[in-house]
């Protein structure tokens, strides 16, 4: 059994009348890549800052490498790194400078020419944080959360506006840390992300935790694991949701964006002959179908009613 | 840790222009400026004589250059006297000495000679330059007798404490230096303090274990020398540049600027702790300072306020600190002849330090 580096319990945090976070528990183990996932608002950043002890929890218990995060803030900090963005570092400092500074911090670091080597900024080392792209200054920040040899990472939105390039560099980092055998916490509003890194997933919605396993667990658990989308000419009036509903083993019917049909299924095999045989039926013709496994996107649609997408 | 941190504080401040604009170019270009135009009028103790000359002989021409070469007078010549005349009524010229063109023949056959003299009587000095002229010529006179003088006139100034008869410059000086630091650690730190908020680097700083005691003391002390330098530049400029002078004890002076910078951090830190972002906190900050800067004396003595708004000034913090200033640089005095204003000083610096922890906070 893996020995737990966070281990939260009842956490809650109020501000004023709003709830934040909501009695959370949850454990992270040693080495897991573990992931929040949720819509803005859900609590994920105020549940990392709690953990980190910037924040104060309201109510509940945390532990992060047996430490008490709020008592022992400063023994927890030395082996911790914490991401923030770029704009947090100060101005008119070079990136050197800036990790020699931060460094001076920790009694344990890093060399920097190394994690400069292995962000690809060497060539960088002696220009404005300013004058780098997006995708530079986000390996940069990733290069300072790692400044101290931490043995547990909190990545706060990590790839949040970047482009798809970007974006996968820094998944590969994610995937050396968990090489390292570094603990990683990270919330994201990507389902592609969080299926791609995570180990396990937690779903957070409204301040609670609405879901948490393995990104397979979670899509296995859902009564419909498969999605069938069809489309069909013409276009069927609205009344037919009733009868495709009651198709075997339909357990959802919605209009994609594009004008298309998506039947959720918890067995396609029965599902997608009768849909055949509907079509048949009704007289319309079915000019593209096609099956898909479920993905955290729909688990997120199941435990949330909402999707995730448009709160993004 | 602490000394790394205040390092790299001296490397960002050294990169940001705009930053050594507002603490060094804008208070110099004010020494300058006042250096420059010398207001507060001409030099009280070198007076201008215009002189013409009827006889243009070698006598007249001795008489003119004797006293051109008077520390305290300045000749011009002129050559028509109606013009001249003008100019003392137009107030561009105060004192026209006539030589008549008969001077040597008179003085040869032993009738007196009268040099005449035009002066502006509305100036209040001007009785005490005629004596001194008359003196001027009573000296010509024994000269020309060759008489000996067993009495000589010895004179030493002593300057009472209440002097009216203060330069203006010297007086200014003092003030330019507190204006300097003022601005610096109340519009410069509340902006510094705002845009870190802004930009979340006290988020940056609390995720690490430096603690924040240990970031401030950067903070502070880098401002500390960093107005110390301010002043020392300011004052370098203002002594080497432009004849200024501090007459008491620099390290006292110092020590001054040093204490009064703690109210003004305190006020910085309040500032900041109000302003929502960089551009209020500047607002906010100007607010605070140019009331402050124009009521407690910084360019004329609040002696000439109202006497209501006279005794509420001395209550504002930058009243003090000019006080004590002034009385070393001015006066020669030492600070601890000055109990009334260094108990302002030291309130100030523990109320506005009071203020500032309950205001101020790190996290947002």
């Amino acid at each position: 059994m893996p020995q737990d580096d966070i281990v939260v319990r009842g956490l809650t945090k109020r501000f004023g009348t709003l709830t934040a976070v909501d009695d959370i528990s949850f454990a992270v183990r040693r080495g897991e890549v573990f992931g929040i996932l949720g819509p803005n608002g859900a609590g994920k950043t105020t549940t990392l800052e709690c953990i980190e002890g910037l924040q104060d929890p309201t109510a509940g218990e945390i532990s992060v490498l047996d430490l008490d995060p709020q008592r022992e803030s400063r023994r927890v900090k030395e082996r911790i790194g914490i991401q923030l963005q770029a704009s947090t570092y100060f101005d008119n400092l070079k990136v050197r400078e800036l990790l020699n500074l931060f460094g001076s911090l920790y009694p344990k670091r890093l060399p920097i020419d190394g994690l400069l080597e292995q962000f690809d900024l060497t060539e960088k080392a002696n220009a404005f944080l300013r004058d780098l792209s997006g995708g530079q200054q986000q390996r940069f920040t990733i290069a300072a959360t790692l400044i101290n040899d931490p043995e547990v990472i909190f990545l706060d939105e990590p790839t949040a506006g970047l482009d798809p390039h970007a974006r996968h560099g820094v998944w590969e980092f994610i995937e050396e840390m968990r090489r390292e055998g570094r603990t990683v916490v990270l919330t994201t509003h990507y389902m592609e992300e969080a299926e791609a890194l995570c180990d396990r997933v937690a779903i957070m919605n409204e301040g609670r935790i609405a879901a948490l396993d393995t990104p397979q667990g979670l899509v296995d658990a859902l009564d419909a694991p498969h999605e069938v989308r069809a489309r069909v000419e013409p276009t069927p009036e609205p009344v037919a949701g009733d009868e495709l509903h009651a198709l075997p083993a339909v357990v959802g019917v919605r209009m994609t964006d594009d004008g298309g049909l998506a039947l959720r299924s918890s067995d396609a095999a029965k599902s997608v002959p009768a849909f055949f045989r509907w079509a048949e039926k009704s007289e319309v013709a079915v000019t593209r179908i096609e099956m898909r496994p479920a993905t955290l996107e729909d688990v997120f649609l199941a435990v949330t009613g909402r999707a995730l997408a448009e709160e993004a | 840790m602490l000394v790394t941190t205040i390092i790299t504080q001296f490397k960002a401040f050294a990169r940001d222009r705009q930053a050594i604009f507002w603490t060094l170019a804008f208070p110099l270009i004010f020494v300058t400026a006042f250096g420059l135009f010398d207001i507060g009028g001409d030099d009280l103790s070198v007076h201008t004589v215009a002189v013409v000359d009827y006889a243009g002989n070698d006598l007249s021409r001795g008489i003119i250059d004797d006293l051109d070469a008077l520390e305290s007078f300045e000749v011009a010549l002129r050559s028509d006297p109606a013009m001249a005349r003008q100019e003392i009524r137009d107030g561009d010229l105060r004192y026209l000495m006539t030589i008549p063109a008969d001077i040597v023949q008179r003085v040869e056959e032993g009738r007196a000679a009268a040099v005449s003299f035009v002066f502006d009587e509305t100036r209040s000095d001007a009785f005490a330059v005629l004596g001194q002229l008359q003196r001027f010529l009573d000296q010509q006179n024994l000269d020309l007798v060759d008489a000996p003088r067993p009495i000589i006139f010895a004179p030493e100034g002593v300057r009472t404490e209440d002097s009216d008869d203060w330069d203006y410059f010297n007086f200014l000086l003092p003030g330019l230096l507190a204006m300097g630091v003022m601005n610096f650690s109340i519009i410069g730190l509340a902006t510094v303090l705002a845009t870190y908020r802004e930009r979340r680097v006290f988020k940056r700083i609390l995720a690490t274990p430096m603690p924040v005691s240990v970031f401030f003391t950067s903070m502070i002390s880098s401002n500390l020398v960093l107005t110390l330098a301010q002043s020392a530049i300011l004052l370098a400029a203002g002594v080497f540049l432009f004849d200024g002078s501090v007459r008491g004890s620099l390290a006292q002076f110092f020590l001054i600027i040093l204490l009064g910078n703690l109210i003004f951090l305190s006020i910085g830190f309040i500032t900041g702790a109000f302003a929502k972002s960089a551009q209020a906190a500047a607002g906010m900050g100007n607010a605070v300072t140019l009331p402050m800067m124009f009521l407690s004396g910084t360019f004329f003595p609040t002696d000439t306020l109202p006497s209501v708004l006279g005794a509420i000034v001395e209550f504002l913090p930058l009243w003090p600190v000019l006080a004590l200033l002034r009385g070393i640089a001015l006066d020669a005095r030492n600070f601890w002849e000055f109990p009334f204003e260094l108990g302002l000083l030291a309130a100030w610096i523990v109320a506005a330090a009071f203020i500032a922890s309950r205001v101020f906070r790190f996290r947002s």
